[in-house]
């Protein structure tokens, strides 16, 4: 798996949101925006690009790849 | 299937075991063992003594036949479920212990040398049931995209597995000469062949439930 900084936890917590409430926008579970958010699951596009729009933030800024 | 069908099901299931193992008592009893122990049919003659085995097995086999049926109707129904509601089909985690029918496999050892029979070597298969127990864990979430990506890594994983056993296993056997018996060795190659089997079946729902709750313990909500 490719290795990226994720700093969803950082724009989710600036929206207010829990990690159910962002799991239940974006259509996947839980347990995925965890590994998400410790850079151990890369999402598909859509789904980061769902992420991106939920938290309102830049794509490139949440997953940063080196 | 619902609670009260189930009970249905398993009250006919236990009714025919009962009316098999009656039949059995009765023909061993006043009928000489006829229909019980191996028989030429080819010079059958019908005896009304055995009415009792007749009816018992046919009733035994129309009831194997609907509940095949009825199983293959439930699955095609969850199957669709599924697709609609993109979750996981709710399986009952205590039918893991389906996987103890597996010790039916034993049975070959037994038939094999009383007549012959090797088929029974096959129900070695059913301790892929087992895998029932962590597909029951999984049951009733949703599917996302992460979980997808498990299941299909699961499989891959499981398909490498099993492939790379049989043929390790086939590469040995078919030299012919493990047991000094070609026979033997057909007989291992049954059951070499139903437990890769049942591994393919365990398998990918273990996989899949370990893929999903590594560092569980790490999980935290917020």
């Amino acid at each position: 798996m490719a290795e990226f900084e994720c700093r969803l936890k950082k724009y989710r917590q600036l929206k207010d949101l829990t990690q159910e409430q962002l799991a239940a926008q974006v259509g996947v579970r839980r347990e995925t925006i965890m590994r998400l958010e410790k850079a151990q699951y890369n999402p598909s596009l859509k789904l980061a690009i769902d992420i991106s729009r939920a938290v309102e933030a830049p794509i490139e800024e949440i997953f940063i790849f080196d | 299937m619902k609670k009260n069908q189930v009970k249905i099901w398993v009250g006919c299931g236990i009714f025919c075991i009962a009316a098999v193992l009656l039949s059995v008592w009765y023909a061993v009893t006043f009928n000489d063992s006829r229909l019980v122990t191996p028989m030429d049919f080819g010079s059958y003659s019908f005896n009304t003594k055995d009415l009792p085995m007749i009816l018992s097995i046919s009733l035994t086999c129309v009831y194997a036949l609907a509940l095949f049926i009825h199983l293959f109707i439930s699955v095609g129904k969850s199957k669709k479920n599924v697709a609609k509601t993109n979750m996981t089909r709710k399986v009952n985690p205590k039918l893991g212990f389906l996987g103890l029918l597996g010790f039916l496999g034993l049975a070959g050892f037994w038939t094999y040398s009383a007549m012959g029979a090797v088929f029974p070597f096959v129900f070695f298969l059913f301790f892929g049931f087992f895998g029932f127990f962590y597909e029951g864990k999984m049951s009733g979430i949703f599917m996302d995209e992460r979980f997808r990506e498990n299941v299909a890594r699961a499989q891959l994983n499981t398909y490498k597995i099993t492939f790379s056993i049989t043929l390790i296993a086939l590469v040995i056997l078919c030299q012919g000469r493990l047991f000094g018996s070609l026979e033997y060795t057909l007989i291992a190659t049954i059951i070499v062949l139903s437990l890769t089997l049942a591994l393919g079946i365990f398998l990918p729902e273990y996989l899949l439930y370990r893929y999903d709750h590594d560092d569980q313990t790490e999980e935290g909500g917020e």
